[in-house]
């Protein structure tokens, strides 16, 4: 077994060290060093990528379900609008805020902000509907001061601007992967025609032949918005997406 | 989760992203061939409808409720529906093209084969010489499927799927032995196929078996997948609720007291737990109360001519099971079985009960001649 032994001080160590601890406390009392936000009233800059509450713009979502398909937490519902088409819920109480929806949404209809501080009374609430998604949520703001912390050679610091950070960040959708539908065995193919029936912007179409009993089937591929869904849908498992040439 | 459940989650994840192998790049224009209707202006279902399922010819294989992409059609009481067809069939004839008797070439006789030995084997215990289990743990063992398809059964004898991955399930006692009722295996291979990685392994009744030959023929993705096709010999099937309410209240047999049913000259033995003697019921009895499905009286194939390897009880000794091998595919795993010493084997084969039987269903070609088929 080792043992801890003292370091053996000198007295001119001692009074060193007496004589540092002294000066920060002098310090202190005449400058004190403060890192706490003082929240509400001060706010913290969050980065532009900043993961918060999701906005949705129902013009650009497809209906394709890929936000509801990727989310680990399983907080997005798709729910059917007046319109037909389904369009994505997303359950706070679940939702962990990782951001895959956004990432993943080919049509860039969800977006995210740097709104953090929501505030729900019950546990229905914390469902956001399509509808509550479309404009940022109403939240009253105190905060007169940005507070942006600065790494200073050794210390952390605090710099404080009077001035009030915008939350909705204005930045371009990502472009994603582009994807495109096609079928990757055709003698499995029963030309069951479910992925013309599912495909939102008519891209794939079948053709039926009477005489000749042949249906000929064509995914039309500068139509095809890579969303999947016939993918998804495809009872034979035969369509897959591949990225576009 | 087993591990293999965790590869099969990851390859559906694959499939469902794709892009993983750039050589498989697809297409986007493609034919289809789709089949011919019996009765022109109706619906494709209809036609299945009124040549097999109203004509009583269906043999509840389940082929048409594996494959149809809207996955409407179910099995009530005891037959084949689609609830809403009208409406919800999407008219694409996939239940036409797979169904074995929407044109119907009643197979039958001993088949072709390669070899015909009695077997029992010494790993697993069953009705006979578990051999069906055995082929199927083999071929597990021998790397040719990743998962084998066996019918379970609940103490009530009610059917249900279970996918064997490793030979040590096969602990389960109810696996093996005889069931004598329908079970949906077929919708469970499709789903098999879709996440397999070597290939799977199937045990079925000899109208099963048409029916997964019949998905091969038509399409590429059973053929590549479906490795190995196990028949049994099979006289013929029981509606279950029928045959349980009989037995319970005609004969006063407790379901859950059944170890195990046995079908020889024409009679059932039922064996029962903690009696010595077997019941013995007349199949007559089954067949005056129109117990025995009525598919079953079309069905000449005795032998599932068209598998990898049939097993069956008929023609060996008490505790062997006769194993009739078909091609090289099953004869790989019987040679697999033999160098392993997985079983022990018998030349004697009693060809005469199994040439019985065979004629015995041969005589029911009668009832197809007399079949009215709707022009």
């Amino acid at each position: 077994m080792k043992k801890v032994a003292t370091p053996d001080y000198t007295v001119a160590d001692k009074l060193k060290t007496h004589v540092a601890a002294l000066s920060t406390a002098a310090k202190e009392v005449v400058l004190p060093l403060n890192i706490t936000t003082h929240y509400p009233r001060e706010r913290k800059r969050q980065p532009e990528c900043f993961r918060g509450f999701m906005l949705f713009d129902p013009e650009r979502c497809i209906s394709c379900f890929q936000c509801s398909f990727v989310c680990p937490a399983n907080a997005i519902w798709m729910k059917e609008a007046p319109s037909g088409r389904y369009y994505p819920t997303v359950d706070h109480g679940k939702c962990i805020y990782c951001h895959f929806c956004v990432d993943t949404c080919p049509g860039g209809a969800l977006k995210t902000t740097k709104i953090h501080d929501i505030a729900f009374r019950t546990m229905d609430e914390m469902v956001a509907m399509t509808e509550d998604m479309v404009e940022p949520p109403a939240i009253i703001r105190e905060d007169k001061v940005v507070v942006d912390y600065v790494i200073d050679k050794e210390d952390l610091t605090l710099k404080r601007t009077k001035e009030v950070d915008e939350l909705i960040v204005e930045i371009e959708p990502s472009e994603g992967v582009p994807m495109v539908s096609v079928c990757v065995d055709r003698g499995s193919c029963i030309a069951c025609k479910v992925c013309t029936k599912v495909c939102e912007s008519g891209a794939v179409s079948s053709l039926k032949d009477e005489e000749k009993l042949i249906v000929k089937m064509e995914i039309d591929s500068e139509k095809c918005t890579g969303c999947g869904l016939c993918v998804k849908e495809c009872s034979m498992q035969i369509l897959r997406l591949v990225r576009r040439e | 989760m087993l591990d293999a459940d965790i590869e099969a989650c990851e390859e559906g994840m694959k499939m469902a992203t794709g892009s993983e192998s750039e050589a498989e790049k697809g297409e986007s224009k493609w034919e289809v061939e789709v089949p011919e209707k019996k009765l022109k202006d109706k619906l494709y279902f209809e036609n299945l409808k009124a040549v097999v399922i109203d004509t009583e010819l269906c043999s509840r294989c389940l082929t048409c409720v594996s494959i149809c992409p809207s996955g409407l059609i179910v099995t009530e009481e005891d037959r084949v529906g689609f609830p809403d067809y009208e409406e919800r069939c999407l008219d694409c004839g996939a239940c036409v093209r797979v169904c074995p008797r929407f044109i119907y070439e009643p197979p039958g006789g001993l088949g072709d084969y390669i070899e015909i030995v009695a077997a029992r084997s010494k790993r697993f215990t069953g009705q006979d010489g578990a051999m069906a289990t055995e082929i199927i743990a083999s071929a597990i063992d021998m790397g040719m499927i990743d998962q084998g398809l066996f019918v379970d059964r609940s103490e009530k004898w009610q059917t249900s799927i279970f996918h064997v991955r490793d030979p040590k399930q096969f602990g389960i006692g109810t696996l093996g032995g005889t069931k004598y009722v329908f079970a949906g295996i077929l919708p469970a291979l499709k789903e098999a196929v879709r996440f397999t990685k070597k290939g799977v392994g199937v045990v079925g009744t000899p109208c099963m078996i048409s029916g997964i030959r019949k998905l091969q023929e038509e399409f590429p993705v059973f053929r590549e997948k479906v490795k190995l096709v196990v028949g049994l010999f099979c006289t013929e099937n029981f509606h279950y609720e029928d045959l349980m309410k009989f037995l319970r209240e005609e004969k006063e047999i407790e379901i859950e007291k059944i170890l195990k049913t046995d079908i020889s000259k024409g009679s059932m033995y039922i064996t029962i737990e903690g009696r010595e003697k077997k019941r013995k019921v007349k199949m007559a009895e089954f067949e005056e109360r129109g117990l025995v499905a009525k598919g079953c009286d079309f069905c000449t194939d005795f032998t599932a001519v068209q598998s990898d390897a049939s097993v069956g009880s008929v023609g060996s000794e008490k505790g062997f099971s006769t194993v009739i091998v078909r091609n090289e595919n099953a004869k790989e795993v019987m040679e697999y079985i033999r160098e392993k010493g997985n079983a022990d084997f018998s030349e004697e084969i009693v060809m005469d009960e199994i040439d019985y039987l065979i004629n015995f269903k041969k005589k029911r070609e009668a009832h197809i001649k007399e079949l009215a088929l709707p022009e």
